[in-house]
């Protein structure tokens, strides 16, 4: 029989998205972005509820990410592109790495120090791409002129016309049950319990460490230089998932490659 | 399955509801006035000194910890007792915004590395060659990395010398060694009033900072202050008790006439300037090559070391040099020296204590021993370890010290 995407995991993709959009919704109450710091402290220390909310949203979001992996490589190994049209698939593919960039900026609006750090990182890399590098980093960051303004803007927007459209063109929003939602809330609870998400403190470092997934680009930049490791590297994969239908066993091979490849650098810089 | 792992999740939920219902939540995000959270503040009462004020710098920056979180094992996590312990200095006391220059400075003062004991020790004791060279090897941040002790000089050093210097970990040890060491604190730290929680750090180190060490060897520390280590084990007994007066570690002491500059309010960091104390930068061998104040410093010269390096106390007030104390400012008048008695001919090659220092504790017929039956702590590692080390002493008087010659000097000569 045909390999089919599990339902368990899109719908478990769907759920962990919704569950973040309801917890960022309660968390932007008190979020102030003029002072991000001081007010995701406010959110966990002094709101009532507010760190439960903080760390659920963590959480559902960690999900959504691993989820939207899976259901990635599902779909791929079921060959999800030969049903559809090549612009339905590049569009699809490209909501990927836009949800990256959303998760990416939520990491940016806490302002702490990874996140400022992860910020500036990002605003410098981007900087490097020529002619859209400047318009980019205007769009989606410019921490260094406007602290976390963009970046807070992109997570909110971002996060909730990728959820929205996806739900209405890529499956059935008011399909998603209750008992899914219920589960993957009970799992970001489990861990919300057991392990408080990080809070990085400006004190002792020495060397920071940016958002998790994003640590194999960060140990990529002690090798090459910006351009290399924070442009053309992250590209490639993205190329290959939207050429994926036109040469499906040569883009598998880059893909598996390029991930063995990033998994390795990752276990390299959690490991520092 | 899936309803058991919803029942579960419903008792998560109650136990998130319950755990959120018990915690301590802050009214407030304290800030500091530099703009840091410190949510340390809203549990945390102690009020350090004005330098170090917990509105200005708050917690985090010298004790660690996480300042962003309320519960307390998320905020006392990488929590440092000491910031000032030269283990982890560089990144509180030495902070960029800090003190950044001292903590290398202080790594390479003989107070850190105690250098002169041990090169003398393992010297006098044959284990290296007579030529008094400088080695690197020679430093107790070494003797702290070596996993085993092969010298007797350095097993001697390791358990009777170990407490003094400034890698010692305050507190670690029982007793009065528990007061001993600390870092930058062995000598900044005073305590503070009750109600502040919190002990003071201060610039005007009281003279019994610099005792908690320095009162053994040439004893330098309790004959400054009038008091002599003395064999009368606390006789004559009064009322059934002893009659002396006995240090922290249970050595009598006798009353004797002070050093004039004791007697006068000058503490031992009047003198003894910060390069010498904390280092200068450069890692010697002996204090004499540190020490740099001498006698006519002061008297007779205008505050110039002889390292070029001003005194601070020594001022003009119009035609005067007058010397202004550190602990309460009082204003003391510099005599020269006797332009007649001093600067004879005869007396050129004298030092000033050759004929000053009326009297000296002189210590003969030191021995120790080794019981390698028995253990005794190594302070430099916290460890007991085999052999066992003891002292003797044929006898000890207080003098007229012996003159001797060092050089083209005359100079005294206090055996200790």
């Amino acid at each position: 029989m045909k390999f089919q995407p599990r339902s368990w995991v899109s719908w478990g993709l769907a759920a962990s998205f919704l569950l973040t959009i309801l917890t960022g919704l309660v968390i932007s109450y008190p979020f102030r972005e003029e002072m991000p710091l001081l007010s995701t402290v406010g959110i966990e220390g002094v709101i009532p509820f507010g760190a439960l909310f903080r760390y659920l949203h963590y959480y559902a979001a960690q999900f959504t990410f691993l989820f939207l992996f899976w259901h990635t490589t599902e779909a791929l190994w079921a060959r999800s592109y030969q049903r559809r049209h090549f612009f339905h698939w590049f569009l699809l593919t490209s909501t990927y790495p836009l949800t990256i960039l959303a998760l990416f900026t939520g990491y940016i609006v806490r302002g702490d120090e990874t996140g400022l750090s992860a910020g500036r990182i990002a605003e410098n890399l981007i900087l490097t791409l020529p002619f859209f590098g400047k318009i980019l980093n205007r769009l989606f960051f410019a921490v260094s002129e406007e602290g976390i303004h963009r970046a807070y803007i992109t997570h909110i927007f971002l996060s909730f016309v990728l959820f929205f459209l996806l739900g209405i063109w890529h499956f059935r929003l008011r399909k998603i049950k209750l008992e899914d939602l219920s589960l993957w809330a009970t799992g970001a609870l489990a861990l919300s319990l057991l392990w408080p998400p990080p809070l990085e403190a400006p004190h002792f470092q020495t060397s920071l460490k940016g958002p998790w997934f994003f640590l194999g680009i960060q140990e990529l930049l002690r090798y090459l230089p910006p351009f290399g490791a924070g442009i053309i590297f992250p590209l490639i994969p993205i190329i290959l998932l939207v050429f994926f239908p036109r040469a499906p066993k040569r883009a598998g091979w880059g893909l598996l490659l390029w991930h063995l490849f990033y998994f390795a650098l990752l276990g390299r810089g959690l490991l520092r | 399955m899936k309803r058991l792992v919803l029942l579960f999740g419903i008792g998560l939920l109650l136990v998130a509801l319950v755990k959120e219902g018990l915690r301590k939540r802050a009214s407030q995000v304290p800030v500091t006035t530099s703009g840091q959270v410190e949510m340390c503040l809203s549990c945390h009462q102690e009020r350090p000194e004005k330098v170090h004020s917990r509105e200005v710098i708050g917690c985090s920056p010298c004790h660690g910890g996480d300042p962003l979180r309320i519960d307390k094992h998320l905020a006392h996590r990488g929590l440092i007792k000491n910031p000032a312990d030269l283990r982890v200095v560089d990144y509180t006391c030495g902070a960029p915004s800090c003190h950044p220059e001292m903590p290398e400075r202080v790594k390479k003062s003989l107070m850190a590395t105690n250098r002169g004991i041990i090169n003398t020790l393992r010297r006098y004791w044959g284990e290296i060659p007579e030529n008094p060279r400088f080695r690197e090897e020679d430093d107790v941040a070494v003797l702290l990395n070596e996993k085993s002790v092969s010298s007797l000089a350095l097993d001697y050093f390791r358990k009777l010398c170990g407490s003094c210097h400034l890698w010692f970990e305050k507190g670690k040890f029982p007793d009065f060694l528990g007061e001993k060491g600390g870092g930058c604190v062995a000598c900044h730290l005073v305590p503070g009033p009750k109600e502040a929680k919190h002990p003071r750090l201060t610039r005007k180190i009281p003279i019994q900072n610099c005792v908690r060490c320095h009162n053994r060897s040439g004893r330098i520390g309790l004959t400054y202050q009038g008091l002599y280590e003395d064999e009368g084990y606390g006789t004559p007994y009064i009322e059934g008790d002893f009659g002396e007066p006995f240090l922290v570690d249970g050595r009598f002491v006798r009353e004797i006439p002070a050093d004039v500059h004791f007697k006068a309010g000058l503490v031992c960091i009047d003198c003894h300037l910060a390069e010498e104390t904390m280092g200068d930068g450069k890692a010697y061998t002996h204090f004499e090559e540190s020490v740099e104040i001498e006698c006519v410093t002061c008297h007779g010269g205008d505050g110039t070391t002889r390292k070029g390096r001003k005194v601070s106390g020594v001022k003009k007030q119009g035609n005067q040099l007058v010397f202004i104390t550190k602990i309460d400012a009082k204003v003391l008048p510099l005599k020269a020296p006797d332009a007649l008695k001093c600067r004879h001919k005869v007396h050129r090659r004298l030092s000033c204590q050759a004929c000053h220092a009326s009297r000296v504790p002189q210590c003969f017929g030191c021995h120790v021993r080794r019981d390698p039956r028995q253990t005794q702590l190594d302070k430099i590692s916290g460890q007991e370890t085999p052999g066992a080390w003891e002292e003797f002493r044929s006898y000890q008087r207080l003098e007229e010290p012996t003159l001797g010659l060092k050089g083209d000097k005359i100079v005294i000569l206090v055996p200790g």
